[in-house]
């Protein structure tokens, strides 16, 4: 579904992945981890050119997006994506949050957009915050919000971006489980977290990044009881 | 003493009516006001079609644009008022025998362009990125993020500065009597020839320019107050 080939990118003299390839299946939930500065983040945000690569090639549904002739805002619309600083609409109350992209792009209309939204609220227990705005919900409901609003899109595949690391300890529970009930519904996860419970229990594949490269991957069990890698096993005493 | 309060009160009647109303001066102030309002008012739109483009100018990904951009409000901001006025009129438009008040609202709208620009971009760019990028993530063009995230965003926060930018134009209009337009300050300054007397006509004329800046701030915060409705927690 996805394919990276020899992924560069360079930020001044910076290079923050260096050379990158990776292929994800339909229906897998990839968790990336790794220290800050890793990569992990960049990676993730040039799967939507969200970063423009510097070299490589990212393909997605038999397409390369990083390909001036692709239009990428039509791809964009099959990649649903979740920011660490959820990023809602503060001008928009929850339900237009929802209903801005799928109505603007005319998919939806405005009728079907709503009830759409709705029923997605509904499954995140939201139904009561639809007429409220941003600024009046806690950072846990703001990012369900986040991943409902990605979600009204339909789309193929969803890419988080550490998630859960702006929040406060005790709200993070209600937004891992909403993403644990995504993965079961069968969605394609691409997952950029801290939260080692999470990528143990819902990963079906667990990738380690460092200095911009993948230096490991396993399923979750062999990936945290058998790491190879000499930097894993270091990050792993650290972070367990 | 009450002889000389009373000499006072009949002076002061005197001269209010001598230099407000007899001859028709008031209608002197009335065409004034006229001319400040028709200036400001038409030079502040614009300033605002002229500004929205220059800091789109400014924004632009484009060198070329950005250029542009960024020298028209460095010649704007960096040329006195009066003397931007004075060239509009004496070198550029009189020549063709165009009218002085459309001439002065082609330079104030020009000039009050450079300072709009500037509140437009900082305005837009204090909109945290986050914005754009949830917007482009969502699958909607750049103009689209614009248009439905972005601008929204922004107009709360260009408002206040928007608003000081009007107020300062309407009385940097009182300069136009450098190129013989008879706004607010220049009929006073009529009255105040013919009569001989000052404070009666130039306290008249700053009473007026007072109103109408204390109106303007006014409306404005009842509109501000409106578009902070999401903030409230």
């Amino acid at each position: 579904m996805i394919e990276v080939k020899d992924l560069y990118k360079q930020f001044g003299d910076n290079i923050v992945l260096q050379g990158v390839t990776e292929t994800i299946q339909k229906g897998e939930k990839v968790v990336i981890v790794g220290p800050s500065g890793s990569g992990k983040s960049t990676f993730l945000r040039c799967l939507n050119l969200l970063e423009q690569p510097t070299s490589g090639e990212i393909w997605f549904e038999n397409t390369q997006i990083n390909d001036k002739k692709g239009d990428i805002n039509k791809l964009r619309q099959k990649m649903g994506m979740v920011f660490q600083h959820f990023n809602l609409f503060p001008h928009l109350t929850v339900l237009q949050n929802i209903m801005l992209a799928p109505v603007e792009l005319k998919l939806q209309t405005k009728k079907e957009a709503e009830e759409n939204a709705m029923r997605l609220l509904e499954r995140v227990g939201l139904v009561d915050k639809a007429g409220s705005y941003p600024a009046m919900i806690s950072g846990g409901q703001k990012q369900r919000i986040a991943i409902v609003r990605a979600l009204a899109m339909n789309p193929d595949v969803m890419l988080f971006d550490e998630p859960t690391s702006a929040l406060d300890p005790e709200m993070v529970g209600e937004v891992l489980n909403v993403m644990r009930e995504l993965a079961e519904e069968g969605m394609t996860m691409i997952v950029v977290t801290h939260e080692m419970g999470f990528a143990r229990e819902v990963a079906t594949r667990v990738l380690f990044m460092d200095e911009g490269k993948i230096l490991e991957q396993n399923t979750p069990d062999a990936f945290f009881s058998s790491p190879r890698n000499s930097r894993l096993q270091d990050f792993l005493s650290k972070v367990l | 003493m009450a002889d000389k309060l009373a000499g006072f009160f009949v002076k002061l009647g005197y001269d209010l009516y001598n230099n407000l109303i007899e001859k028709g001066r008031y209608i002197t102030i009335l065409t004034g006001l006229r001319n400040t309002l028709l200036i400001a008012l038409c030079a502040i739109v614009i300033g605002t079609v002229i500004g929205a483009l220059i800091a789109l100018c400014r924004l632009s990904k484009n060198g070329f644009l950005r250029g542009i951009g960024s020298g028209y409000v460095t010649i704007i901001r960096g040329v006195p008022l009066v003397t931007q006025l004075m060239i509009f009129y004496f070198v550029i438009f009189g020549p063709m025998g165009w009218d002085k008040i459309l001439v002065s609202i082609i330079g104030f709208g020009i000039n009050s362009g450079g300072y709009v620009a500037e509140i437009f971009r900082a305005g837009i760019q204090a909109v945290d990125k986050g914005q754009m990028e949830a917007g482009r993530s969502l699958g909607l063009n750049k103009t689209q993020a614009m248009m439905k995230i972005i601008l929204p965003q922004a107009i709360k926060n260009i408002l206040p500065t928007y608003t000081s930018e009007f107020i300062t134009l309407i009385k940097e209009t009182s300069v136009a009597g450098y190129i013989a337009v008879q706004d607010l300050t220049k009929s006073g300054d009529m009255i105040r020839n013919a009569t001989y007397n000052a404070w009666i006509p130039l306290l008249s004329v700053a009473i007026i320019y007072l109103v109408l800046t204390l109106g303007l701030a006014k409306l404005f915060t009842l509109l501000e107050r409106r578009l902070a409705r999401s903030d409230r927690g």
